[in-house]
C-alpha cells in the first residue's frame, strides 16, 4: 500500500478521529523502515503512475504482535484504574 | 539483529548514498500523495485550484515533513559532523601558530614512533615467515669447560642429534664463508655462500623459484654432478634472471659448480646476504667435539615444547661417547657438554633485543613528550579562548556538544599531522637510519605498507581527539568560570596543578634520558680510549681470496708464498713502511671471539687447559700493526722446523705460566682427533682487543706464516690454519690506493679477488658503532626532552607571575623588599624542578639497569653521570624562572594599581 492510501485507509477505520496532518505519516514510515519492519518498493499503480509501496515485514509482523500485546496489556490497565476509579 | 543496530547501519548507509537521490525521492512521494489527494477531492465535488489547496492544508507543510523525515533518516547527524568539521577548520586557521605547532609535534611524534616502532616491531615481535614459524628452534652445543663460548655443534654431535632425537622432526645444519668467489665473467666478485644439509630446506619449506633442490647423491663426498643452488639476488644481479641459469656452470674459485636450481628471495637464510647454497657432506670423518662449525637449526614435533626438547638432548649427550668412541665420556665430563633449545626468533634477534627495546622504549618517551607538550598547547588555547567558551555555556551549549566540538577540533589537527608523520615515517622506513642486515637481523622484512599507513592515520585521528578532549577537563574549563566571575586573569587551581603535573613529569623524563645518554657517553668514551694494543694511525687493510682446487692455493707453502710475492710488491711503494699478513685482524670480525685452541704449559698432564684465540703472522705483522713485542723476537725463516714457533700474547703467558718470560719454553696444543703437537714461545706480544672493544683482552697465540713454507715438503701443514684467506695491514707516511692494490694482486692471480680495502681506524671506528649510535639517539632524546622541559617550566612559571601580578604589585607598594617578591616566584619554579628532579632520579636508577648491555666500563648507578646530569637539568630549569622572577621583583605598584 502506497503512502496516500495508508493516511486514508486509517482515516477511514479510525473515523476520522485521527486526523493529524497528513505527512506526518512519512517520517514514522523511515523509522520502521529503518528499523526493518517495513520494506519499501516502487511500483505503477493501477491508474499508471509511480509510486512507493510499503509492506509489513516478517520482523515487522513480529514487532507488531509484540506492539499489540504490549498496548492491549496498557489498554486493560488502564481500564482497570478507570474501573476502580469509578 | 536488534532493531536499534539495523538503524544505526541504514544511517550509515545513508552517508553513501546520494543525498539528492534520496531527497528527490521524497519529493516524488509527496507530490504523489498530494496529488491523489486532489484528485480524490476534486471527485468531491471541488474546483481543481481549491481541491489542490485543501490537499496541501491536509498534508501539513512540505517542507516540515521534509526535514523531519531526512532526521529520521540520520541525514542531519552526518551533516553536523561535516559541519563542526568545517567549523574546526575555520578555527584552527584562525589561530596558526598554535596550529601548526601542534601538527608539527604531533606529526614529528608520531612518525618517529611508527617509524621506529615498526622496525622495532618487525624485528622483535613479528613471526618468522615460514611455515609454523613457533616450531623452528636453533639448538645450540655449548663446552663452557674447554673454555669455548660458541654454541655450535661439530659433525659428530649433529648426527649423533640427528639419528637419536625424537623431539624434532627434522634437524637442519649448515655453516657460512664470505672466502669465496665467483671467477666466471670479467671480474672476479667475492660471494658469501651457505653450506647446507638437505633436511634444512625441507625444515623451512622451503620451494625453488626455478630448478629443483639437492639429491641425496649430492651430499655425498664425491658429488658428482657437483650441483650448487644460487639465490634469487644473484641470479638478477649477476645473471640478469636469465631463465636458463639452471643447467649452466659457472665458475667458482674453489671449483667449478652447476647451477640446479635458484632460491627465491623470500628464503633469505640465515641471510639475505647469501649467494651460494652449497650441498653439505654427510660422513664424519673425526668424531670429535672441540672444533665446531655448524649452525643447528629444529623443527619441533607438534606438542613437544622447547624446554622438554632441551631436556631430551642433554640426555642424549653420554650415548654421545658409545656412538663416536673417540670421543670420551670423561672428554664429555671435562667439557661440560650441555645443549640449548631457543626459539630461532629469538635466537636470531638476541644481539640486538636490548638495543631495539631501549629504542622502543625511547620513541615512546619522544611521543609522550610531544603528546604533553600538545596538551599543554590545548590546555593554554582553552584558557585563550575562555570567553567565548564561557559565554556559550552560560546561553546553553550542552557539555556534549563542548566535547564534540573540541574532540573534532583535536582529530582534525591530528589528521592534519599525519601530513608530517606519513613522510616521516615512510623515509624512516626507507633509509632504516643507514641500518644494514649487519647490525640489525630480520631488517629486509621490513618495509612500508598500507599498514603502516593505517597506523598512523589511527594514531594522529586518537592522539589528536584525545588531546583535544583534555581542553574540557576541569583543568581547562575551570578556569573559565573563575573568568566570568571576575574580570581578573587568575587562572584555577585546578588548572595550574595540571600544568605543574605536565611540565614536573617532563622534567623527570628529561633528566632519566640525560643520565641514560652521560652513562652511554661515558661507554663510549671509554670505549674511544680504551687500549686496543695495537696503533690504527696511518695503516690501512685488506682481504685476499686465493683459489682453491687442483691449481689452488690449498698448501700451506703455495699461499705463503703468494703472501710473500705480494708483501714484496706492496712494500716496494713509495712511502710504505711495513707489510704484514694475517688470518684476521683484531676487530675486523663479528661476533664472539673463538677461543678454540685448547693449550697446556711445557706438555705435562695435570697443568690446566687453557684456551686461547689462533691467528696467523708473518715476520713483519706486529710491526706494521703497530703491536708491541715485549720479549723475545718475531718469526723468521727456519722457525717451523722441529718444534715450530709459536708467539703468545702476554695474557696467554700469564694464564700458562703465571709469569711473561716464557721465551723458549714448550707450549702443548691439544687435539681430540689427533696426538698433541708441541711449540717453542719465540717471543711474547702486547695483548690486543680481539673480536669487540667491550670483550676485553683475549689470550692469543700466533702461527708462523713463513715464506715458501720455509722449504718443508708441500704437503706438510705445521700450522692449523687455512692460509688462502689472508688480511694484509699496510703501515706508511703514504698508503697506495684501492686500485693500486687491486691491479697487484691481479698481475700476481687474476682468479683473486680483493675485498674490504679500508683504514684501520674505519675498523675501530666500527667496532664503537654500536654505542655510538645508541649514544647519540638518547642524546637526541635528552636535548629535546631537556628543551621541552626548560620551556614548560619557564612557560608555567611566567604565568603564574603573570597571574599575580597585582599581588605583587601590593606587596611591593606594602614596603615588601623586591628580592623577597622575585624569591616568591623563583620558589615556585624551583619546587617543579625540585618535584620532577627526584622522581626522575628515582626512574633512571630503575632505568639505566636496562642499559647494562651496552656500557662499558661504568656502572649503571654511576654517581658522576647522575650527578652532571642533576646539576644540567636543575641549573638550566632554574635559569628559566630567573627571568619571570625579575620581571616579578621590578613590578612597578603603581602603574598595576591604577590598571585597575
Amino acid at each position: 500500500m502506497h503512502g496516500w492510501g495508508l493516511t486514508h485507509r486509517i482515516e477511514q477505520l479510525s473515523q476520522d478521529a485521527l486526523q493529524v496532518g497528513q505527512g506526518s505519516i512519512y517520517p514514522a514510515l523511515v523509522r520502521l523502515e529503518q528499523r526493518g519492519w517495513i520494506d519499501t518498493e516502487w511500483r505503477i499503480t493501477e491508474n499508471s503512475r509511480r509510486a512507493k509501496y510499503y509492506r509489513l515485514t516478517t520482523a515487522g509482523r513480529r514487532a507488531l504482535g509484540q506492539e499489540l500485546a504490549s498496548w492491549s496489556r496498557f489498554v486493560s490497565a488502564v481500564s482497570l484504574i478507570l474501573a476502580a476509579e469509578s | 539483529m536488534p532493531y536499534q543496530l539495523r538503524a544505526v547501519i541504514a544511517r550509515a548507509r545513508e552517508l553513501f548514498r546520494r543525498r539528492s537521490h534520496s531527497a528527490r525521492e521524497q519529493g516524488d512521494e509527496f507530490s504523489f500523495h498530494i496529488e491523489m489527494e486532489t484528485a480524490e477531492n476534486i471527485r468531491r465535488g471541488m474546483k481543481e485550484d481549491e481541491a489542490r489547496r485543501a490537499a496541501l492544508l491536509r498534508f501539513g507543510g512540505t517542507q516540515r515533513f521534509r526535514e523531519e523525515t531526512s532526521d529520521a533518516r540520520g541525514v542531519v547527524a552526518l551533516d553536523n559532523l561535516a559541519r563542526d568539521a568545517r567549523f574546526a577548520v575555520r578555527r584552527i586557521r584562525r589561530a596558526p601558530a598554535f596550529a601548526a605547532g601542534v601538527i608539527a609535534t604531533l606529526g614529528i611524534g608520531i612518525g618517529a614512533a611508527v617509524g621506529i616502532g615498526s622496525i622495532v616491531y618487525g624485528v622483535l615481535l613479528r613471526d618468522l615467515p615460514y611455515d609454523k614459524p613457533e616450531q623452528l628452534m636453533r639448538v645450540g652445543f655449548s663446552t663452557d669447560g674447554l673454555g669455548t663460548s660458541s654454541d655450535l655443534h661439530s659433525a659428530a654431535s649433529y648426527f649423533h642429534f640427528v639419528k637419536s632425537t625424537r623431539s624434532f622432526s627434522e634437524l637442519g645444519a649448515y655453516s657460512t664463508s664470505d672466502a669465496f668467489a665467483l671467477t666466471d665473467r670479467d671480474a672476479p666478485q667475492g660471494v658469501t655462500i651457505a653450506s647446507m644439509m638437505p633436511s634444512t630446506y625441507t625444515l623451512f619449506g622451503v620451494r625453488p623459484l626455478l630448478g629443483q633442490l639437492f639429491e641425496p647423491g649430492d651430499t655425498s663426498a664425491s658429488n658428482k654432478r657437483s650441483a650448487v643452488l644460487i639465490s634469487e639476488n644473484l641470479w638478477r644481479r649477476r645473471y640478469g634472471a636469465d631463465p636458463a641459469i639452471v643447467g649452466r656452470r659457472i665458475g667458482i674459485d674453489h671449483g667449478d659448480r652447476i647451477v640446479i636450481g635458484v632460491l627465491p628471495r623470500t628464503f633469505a637464510f640465515p641471510t639475505p646476504s647469501i649467494d651460494l647454497y652449497y650441498p653439505m657432506p654427510v660422513p664424519v670423518k673425526h668424531p670429535q667435539i672441540t672444533s665446531r662449525y655448524l649452525n643447528v637449526v629444529g623443527r619441533l614435533r607438534d606438542g613437544v615444547t622447547p624446554s622438554a626438547a632441551e631436556a631430551e638432548l642433554n640426555a642424549l649427550i653420554p650415548s654421545l661417547a658409545e656412538r663416536f668412541p673417540a670421543i670420551t665420556p670423561d672428554l664429555l665430563q671435562r667439557a661440560r657438554a650441555r645443549t640449548s633449545v631457543e626459539s630461532l626468533k629469538t635466537a636470531t634477534v638476541a644481539p640486538v633485543h636490548s638495543q631495539l627495546v631501549l629504542l622502543g622504549v625511547l620513541v615512546t618517551v619522544v611521543l609522550l613528550i610531544a603528546t604533553t607538550n600538545v596538551v599543554n598547547l590545548f590546555l593554554l588555547r582553552t584558557e585563550r579562548a575562555g570567553p567565548e567558551i564561557a559565554i556559550a555555556l552560560s546561553l546553553g551549549a550542552t557539555r556534549v556538544a563542548l566535547a564534540q566540538r573540541f574532540v573534532i577540533e583535536g582529530g582534525v589537527l591530528g589528521l592534519a599531522s599525519a601530513i608530517i608523520a606519513l613522510p616521516a615515517a615512510a623515509l624512516a622506513l626507507s633509509t632504516k637510519f643507514g641500518f644494514t642486515e649487519r647490525e640489525i637481523p630480520r631488517l629486509h622484512e621490513i618495509s612500508f605498507t598500507w599498514h603502516t599507513a593505517a597506523v598512523v592515520f589511527g594514531f594522529a585521528i586518537l592522539i589528536g581527539a584525545a588531546v583535544g578532549l583534555t581542553g574540557l577537563t576541569r583543568a581547562g574549563l575551570g578556569g573559565l568560570f573563575d573568568r566570568l566571575r571576575s574580570s581578573r586573569t587568575t587562572s584555577s587551581v585546578a588548572w595550574r596543578r595540571t600544568q605543574n603535573a605536565l611540565v614536573a613529569f617532563q622534567v623527570a623524563i628529561a633528566l632519566v634520558l640525560l643520565v641514560a645518554a652521560g652513562l652511554l657517553g661515558r661507554s663510549f668514551w671509554n670505549l674511544h680510549t680504551a687500549k686496543i694494543g695495537f696503533d690504527p694511525v696511518n695503516v690501512m687493510s685488506f682481504q685476499v681470496s686465493l683459489p682453491w682446487g687442483e691449481d689452488g692455493y690449498v698448501q700451506y707453502a703455495r699461499g705463503a708464498a703468494f703472501h710473500a710475492k705480494l708483501v714484496d710488491r706492496l712494500a716496494a711503494l713509495p712511502g710504505v713502511t711495513a707489510v704484514g699478513v694475517a688470518a684476521r685482524l683484531p676487530l675486523a670480525g663479528r661476533g664472539l671471539p673463538r677461543l678454540d685452541m685448547q693449550l697446556q704449559a711445557d706438555g705435562k698432564d695435570g697443568r690446566p687447559v687453557v684456551a686461547a684465540a689462533g691467528n696467523l703472522a708473518s715476520a713483519d705483522y706486529f710491526h706494521a700493526m703497530g703491536i708491541p713485542l715485549r720479549a723475545g723476537r718475531t718469526f723468521r725463516s727456519g722457525d717451523l722446523r722441529g718444534a715450530p714457533a709459536v708467539i703468545v700474547s702476554e695474557r696467554l703467558a700469564k694464564n700458562l705460566f703465571e709469569t711473561t718470560d716464557v721465551v723458549g719454553r714448550t707450549i702443548t696444543r691439544l687435539r681430540d682427533d689427533s696426538p698433541p703437537t708441541p711449540f717453542t714461545i719465540a717471543g711474547v706480544v702486547g695483548d690486543v682487543h680481539w673480536a669487540r672493544i667491550e670483550d676485553g683482552y683475549v689470550p692469543m697465540i700466533y702461527f708462523p706464516l713463513l715464506r715458501d713454507g720455509d722449504g718443508l715438503p708441500l704437503e706438510a701443514s705445521p700450522v692449523p690454519f687455512n692460509v688462502t684467506d689472508a688480511q694484509f695491514a699496510i703501515r706508511g707516511t703514504q698508503l697506495p690506493a684501492a686500485s693500486t692494490i687491486k691491479d697487484i694482486v691481479k698481475q700476481l692471480d687474476r682468479r683473486a679477488p680483493v675485498a674490504r680495502v679500508r683504514s684501520l681506524g674505519s675498523l675501530v671506528d666500527d667496532a664503537t658503532a654500536r654505542v655510538r649510535l645508541t649514544m647519540l639517539l638518547i642524546a637526541f632524546a635528552g636535548g629535546a626532552a631537556l628543551l621541552l622541559g626548560v620551556i614548560g617550566v619557564y612557560s608555567v612559571v611566567a604565568y603564574a607571575a603573570n597571574g599575580r601580578v597585582r599581588e605583587f604589585g601590593i606587596r611591593l607598594a606594602l614596603g615588601a623588599a623586591p628580592a623577597r617578591v622575585g624569591g616568591m616566584v623563583l620558589g615556585n619554579g624551583a619546587r617543579l624542578v625540585a618535584i620532577g628532579t627526584s622522581a626522575g632520579l628515582i626512574a633512571a636508577l630503575g632505568a639505566t639497569r636496562f642499559l647494562r648491555a651496552l656500557l662499558y666500563e661504568v656502572e649503571p648507578t654511576s654517581v658522576a653521570e647522575f650527578g652532571l646530569a642533576t646539576a644540567l637539568l636543575v641549573v638550566l630549569t632554574l635559569v628559566a624562572t630567573v627571568l619571570p622572577a625579575r620581571r616579578a621583583a621590578r613590578t612597578p605598584p603603581a602603574t598595576v594599581l591604577r590598571g585597575e
